[in-house]
């Protein structure tokens, strides 16, 4: 990965990042990592490791960026994660050192991760993040108490992780973290003689090790079976009660800070009246929630006009690209593969980016801003009725992004049934690969035009589309509500953080990374499944071509000059209708037509269910191999033309388009969520029920609408 | 007679006294809910949904179920 390492990947010096949720963990790591960032799995898991590298001064370094947790007591899959490594259960990752980051304005929340942490004997710095909020807030640190007390060196840098990050670089050079005396004395709260039982059985280093065992060792799914009945023997044998043990300890925990932070942290009387005013309106029992549909509305309006420039712009531009490639290159199957499979395929991708980027980049603004956790305040008492938790909001707005951040963003929730019925409905919110589908049905059936003055039509019809994603959401989680059953309590605690103005270098990070993700993995399916398919599309059984060929040139040597063009098209069509696609889509024709579908529809179906931004791609090469390449027509022209073969009929009417604009919206067509889902579920139990529900719901609804429009 | 935090008026402050017993409550001593702090209640989410409380500068939301757990003494602003 390195040019400038001179180590070899196992001794590179590793650096783990941890914090709290929201206090700019990702910021530092982006800003010591830049663009040199990988996301890989932790073994047996479903968090994600998010590992740099950081070059300074010629020697290169790992840095991981754990999840964010409030302490070391693992409640949620995040937070497990965080306790393994951090208690070296998980010797694959064991960092070196830890930059340990705290919000300047939330010191004792800190703290407890941070003294628990010390406690361990993990040799570490202090990050007091977002020195510049605390400075507007009038909170005064004097870091040098903190110092005085703890032992563990502190740096200073601001929320936009620009100041103190030259200083941090030099402190990693130089490897001065420390590893502090032990802040609370754990034999307070266990007898020493258990303590040091472990401590010796494991041969741990210090005894807040041998009480994390102790407490967590029987939950713990990586400790053996023989050590997890030793532990229980002894707490039988001592007749211990570990919650109790836990609350003590959170209490003799704070006390400490709470002295700690006393002589060390002052504040001005009133602090953030800013955030005050605007959770005044913000959190607003009405007006709350018309901004957020508001905000919503604009992000879709938004999208729907700044991104249709650049992808008309992609969508013409590889249409040339085509015919260019026919005029320039010699006729032949390699030409064709080209103009034919490969141009409309790649441009099949890259016509997502602007709006894969734009609602990456929407999110992360909401996200960083903190205006996300006041969603989740607003919706949970609304998301609860229909089995899900207020932290759904955020799969399910991402969702409306793509299903696969979205799904994996539900692990944030604790209770077991919540989070499997947030992920089993996420794919139902119209993901962007949806889009496209419905901004060229939408294009071709209803009106660009105004209402009211400034609402687009268009607009308004796509608006529709997504809420009937919502709707499908609501139903369904009602449902698998009634269906799932769980013994665990569910709750809501979260923090509303303080308002601040968005950081546009991590917000343009997003865009970049989650775009190249998309390009790189889903580009990757789209452009094979194009090859594929062309290929398909192209070939089909010998003696059938073979036989259409031979009467072709037989009616062409006898036609006269003006009708060669007519006969040419028509067996282009006939050569589709007998390759090895056409008689994949003829063959499921029976079961579609119902729903107002062709053969041609059919094909592009039977791709979609490896992802449905397939759609386009696909009709875009079926259209182009069966029509003439030069006259480059957009994807929209293309369509406009089809007719049925039997009545000569429009085959894009209003209610085949509504109809297929329905089967997107509910058809489980994408096999990187179910691939997410498999592992967000560990089996295929989940993925397989999802899909054959969302499958059916699609059929059904499509035919009903198909019945009711034509 | 002993109050509980989700009895709280908007704009009212009061000192928690303890947390009652609950598989929850670790999970609220560990947000900073610890006895002697002053909270705030804030803001309340509209039909009984959840509860903001701001505490040490802070703003944490509770559902109303969780903020029954803790017990208060309410105090004069």
């Amino acid at each position: 990965m390195s040019e400038a390492s001179v180590h070899s990947v196992d001794q590179k010096v590793r650096i783990a990042i941890i914090g709290n949720p929201n206090v700019g963990k990702s910021t530092i790591f982006n800003h010591l990592t830049g663009l040199r960032q990988k996301i890989g799995n932790y073994p047996g898991v479903t968090v994600d490791k998010k590992v740099g590298t950081m070059d300074f001064k010629g020697v290169s370094y790992e840095i991981i960026d754990l999840p964010g947790t409030y302490s070391l007591f693992p409640n949620s899959e995040d937070e497990i994660i965080a306790h393994r490594v951090l208690n070296q259960l998980s010797t694959k990752v064991r960092p070196d050192y830890v930059l340990m980051v705290i919000d300047s304005t939330q010191v004792s929340r800190g703290l407890f991760l941070a003294t628990q942490l010390i406690d361990l004997g993990i040799k570490l710095t202090l990050v007091m993040n977002m020195a510049d909020i605390a400075a507007e807030e009038q909170i005064n640190i004097k870091t040098f108490e903190i110092y005085k007390d703890l032992g563990v060196p502190i740096i200073s840098t601001d929320a936009r992780g620009a100041e103190g990050l030259q200083p941090l670089k030099e402190l990693i050079h130089e490897g001065k973290f420390s590893n502090p005396a032990e802040f609370i004395d754990v034999e307070e709260i266990v007898s020493a003689n258990i303590l040091n039982k472990v401590q010796s059985k494991f041969s741990f280093e210090n005894k807040y090790q041998a009480y994390q065992m102790l407490r967590f060792g029987l939950v713990d799914k990586t400790v053996s079976t023989e050590d997890k009945d030793y532990i229980k023997n002894l707490l039988d044998a001592e007749d211990f009660d570990l919650e109790k043990a836990q609350i003590e300890e959170t209490r003799i925990r704070y006390e400490k800070i709470d002295s700690l932070v006393e002589k060390s942290v002052s504040k001005a009387k009133t602090p953030e009246a800013k955030t005050n005013r605007f959770d005044k309106i913000f959190l607003h029992p009405v007006l709350g929630y018309v901004i957020f549909a508001g905000i919503l509305l604009l992000i879709f309006q938004t999208i729907f006009a700044w991104s249709s420039v650049p992808m008309d712009l992609i969508d013409g531009l590889f249409a040339e690209i085509s015919s260019w490639l026919v005029a320039t290159l010699p006729e032949g199957p390699f030409t064709s593969l080209l103009a034919e499979g490969l141009a409309p395929g790649i441009g099949g991708v890259v016509i997502f980016i602007p709006q894969i980027a734009l609602l990456f980049a929407f999110l992360a603004i909401l996200e960083d801003t903190g205006y996300m956790s006041r969603v989740v305040f607003l919706m949970d008492r609304w998301m609860r009725p229909f089995g899900l938790h207020g932290k759904s909001i955020v799969p399910l707005v991402s969702g409306v992004a793509c299903a696969i951040p979205g799904v994996m963003a539900a692990r944030n929730i604790g209770n077991w049934k919540e989070k499997m019925i947030t992920i089993m409905v996420t794919p139902l919110m119209s993901c962007s690969a949806r889009l496209p589908v419905y901004v060229i049905l939408i294009g071709l059936t209803v009106p660009d035009r105004f209402i009211i003055g400034f609402v687009n039509l268009q607009a308004l019809a796509l608006l529709g589309l997504y809420l009937l994603g919502v709707f499908g959401v609501l139903i369904t989680a009602f449902g698998l509500k009634k269906i799932l059953k769980t013994e665990e309590k569910s709750f809501l605690m979260v923090e509303l953080p303080s308002y601040r103005t968005p950081r546009w270098k991590d917000v343009l990070l997003t865009m970049y990374n989650k775009s190249r993700t998309f390009v790189m993995e889903a580009g990757k399916v789209i452009l094979a499944i194009s090859i594929i398919l062309w290929v398909l599309a192209s070939y089909g059984p010998p003696s059938k071509m073979d036989a259409v060929r031979a009467e072709g040139e037989q009616r062409i040597a006898q036609a006269s000059e003006e009708q060669i063009p007519e006969i040419e098209a028509e067996i282009s069509s006939q050569l589709l209708e007998n390759s090895f696609i056409g008689i994949m889509g003829q063959a499921i024709e029976p079961v579609i037509k119902p729903l107002g579908y062709d053969w041609k529809i059919g094909i592009a179906l039977i791709t979609s269910f490896a992802a449905r931004e397939v759609f386009v791609s696909t009709i875009a090469t079926i259209y182009s191999i069966e029509g003439d390449v030069e006259d480059d027509l957009t994807i929209r022209q293309k369509l406009e033309q089809q007719t049925w073969a039997d009545t000569g009929e429009k085959v894009y009417t209003a209610a085949t388009a509504f109809s297929l604009m329905v089967f997107y919206a509910f058809a489980m067509q994408c096999m990187s969520t179910l691939a997410v889902v498999y592992r967000e579920t560990k089996g295929w139990k989940w993925p397989l029920i999802q899909t054959v529900y969302m499958t059916a719901l699609a059929y059904v609804s499509a035919l009903v609408v198909y019945q009711i429009f034509s | 007679m002993s109050q509980s935090a989700d009895q709280l008026k908007l704009s009212e402050s009061a000192v928690i006294i303890d947390i009652a017993d609950s598989p929850l409550k670790i999970n609220l001593l560990e947000m900073g809910f610890l006895p002697g702090k002053r909270i705030m209640l804030s803001h309340i989410a509209p039909a009984s949904g959840p509860m903001a409380f701001r505490m040490d500068g802070s703003t944490l939301a509770l559902r109303k179920s969780e903020a029954s757990l803790i017990k208060i003494e309410s105090i004069q602003n």
